[in-house]
């Protein structure tokens, strides 16, 4: 009986998230649903673990270890809530745990992340001037720098809602609090933002 | 209208204007409010600022061979499953259905054969039976089909397939 009703709430939840849909094929033994998940999720999971980390490197092996999560789970996955919830679930457990660990070390790197390591960007037609290129990356190094006094909640919520564009009861349930504690971290981070960027208008 | 920078729930009324998050109806009656309150316009005005500033933070390019490391990574969890059952793949093909039936015959002997039966040999009968339970088997094969669909997406897809990104 209780199984019947898991898996009727899964079916539910199933047609509701097509992504949850694509993990049940998985669990099915589908590898090119496996593949479909990889590439609609790979960016935006890596960019979120990058903008909390503030290291390339560490960003996408943290990213690994996320799908790798996922597909280890696929046995007993059930979609009981978004999938992109779930997902975002382990990558922020990643990500919290990887700057309790290596604050020290990384704090010091994470600022100074090299661009010549990071894979190239395609090049515009259109090249700025070195001034506008000095300006521009002087800018970004005050947005990243402020992005990253944040506490490391506070950044996370900021990250799921200006980034990924996730409403206040999703970033709640990734973050594991009430939609009124997502509500005061994101008030309370984006008051520090607004100190240290308003000038920026 | 009361000063929505007053209460929590008003300023995630203006974190949501300032982000265009919210529908024309609410926008409409905060403008009106915006007009006659400098400090809800300074706090629209701030947030939009850091609102455009985050936006030029653009994320990084992925690496190339983010995906066939992943891949990688996969196989070598999937490959030690392989390891231990290629040997006895064409056997368990063969055997799971022959121990099946076994299994059936033993278990119509020990049932007809009662109440003489010894229990204790029927424990043991049946826990040979489960050392071959045909969805452990199952899982271990699915396992392996499974890393050959990866393979096959791996050699299918190029090596830049999402170095855009």
């Amino acid at each position: 009986m209780d199984e019947r009703v898991n898996r009727d709430m899964g079916a539910a939840a199933a047609a509701l998230d097509y992504d949850a849909e694509l993990m049940l094929r998985v669990k099915d033994g589908d590898g090119a649903s496996f593949g479909v998940l990889l590439d609609k999720h790979r960016s935006s999971v890596i960019h979120f673990l990058y903008r909390m980390i503030q290291n390339h490197a560490v960003a996408e092996e943290l990213a690994q270890e996320v799908f790798l999560r996922v597909y280890r789970s696929r046995a007993t996955y059930e979609p009981t809530a978004k999938f992109t919830t779930w997902l975002f679930r382990i990558a922020t457990h990643l990500a919290l745990n990887s700057l309790r660990d290596g604050k020290n070390e990384r704090s010091q790197e994470r600022l100074d992340d090299n661009p010549d390591d990071l894979p190239a960007k395609q090049v515009s037609d259109r090249r700025p001037s070195i001034e506008a290129t000095m300006v521009y990356e002087a800018r970004l190094e005050e947005v990243r720098k402020a992005i990253a006094v944040l506490p490391e909640k506070q950044r996370a919520a900021v990250l799921m809602h200006k980034y990924e564009e996730m409403e206040y009861s999703q970033i709640a349930k990734v973050l594991n609090c009430s939609e009124s504690a997502v509500k005061s971290l994101l008030f309370r981070a984006y008051e520090t933002l607004r100190a240290r960027l308003a000038h920026m208008a | 209208m009361n000063c929505p920078i007053e209460t929590q729930e008003g300023s995630a009324l203006l974190l949501a204007y300032s982000s265009r998050k919210l529908d024309p109806q609410a926008v409409a009656l905060l403008d009106r409010h915006l007009e006659s309150c400098s400090a809800c316009r300074d706090f629209v005005a701030g947030q939009s600022a850091v609102w455009n500033a985050l936006d030029l933070w653009e994320a990084a390019p992925v690496s190339a061979d983010f995906d066939r490391r992943l891949y990688q990574r996969i196989e070598q969890q999937v490959s030690w499953w392989d390891m231990l059952i290629r040997p006895f793949r064409p056997v368990f093909d063969h055997a799971v259905p022959v121990a099946a039936a076994a299994g059936v015959v033993l278990m119509a002997l020990v049932l007809l054969d009662r109440p003489s039966a010894v229990p204790v040999a029927v424990e043991t009968h049946s826990a040979q039976v489960e050392t071959l339970q045909p969805d452990q088997v199952e899982h271990a094969l699915a396992e392996v089909e499974m890393l050959d669909q990866f393979n096959h997406l791996m050699r299918s897809e190029p090596a830049d397939s999402h170095s855009k990104m």
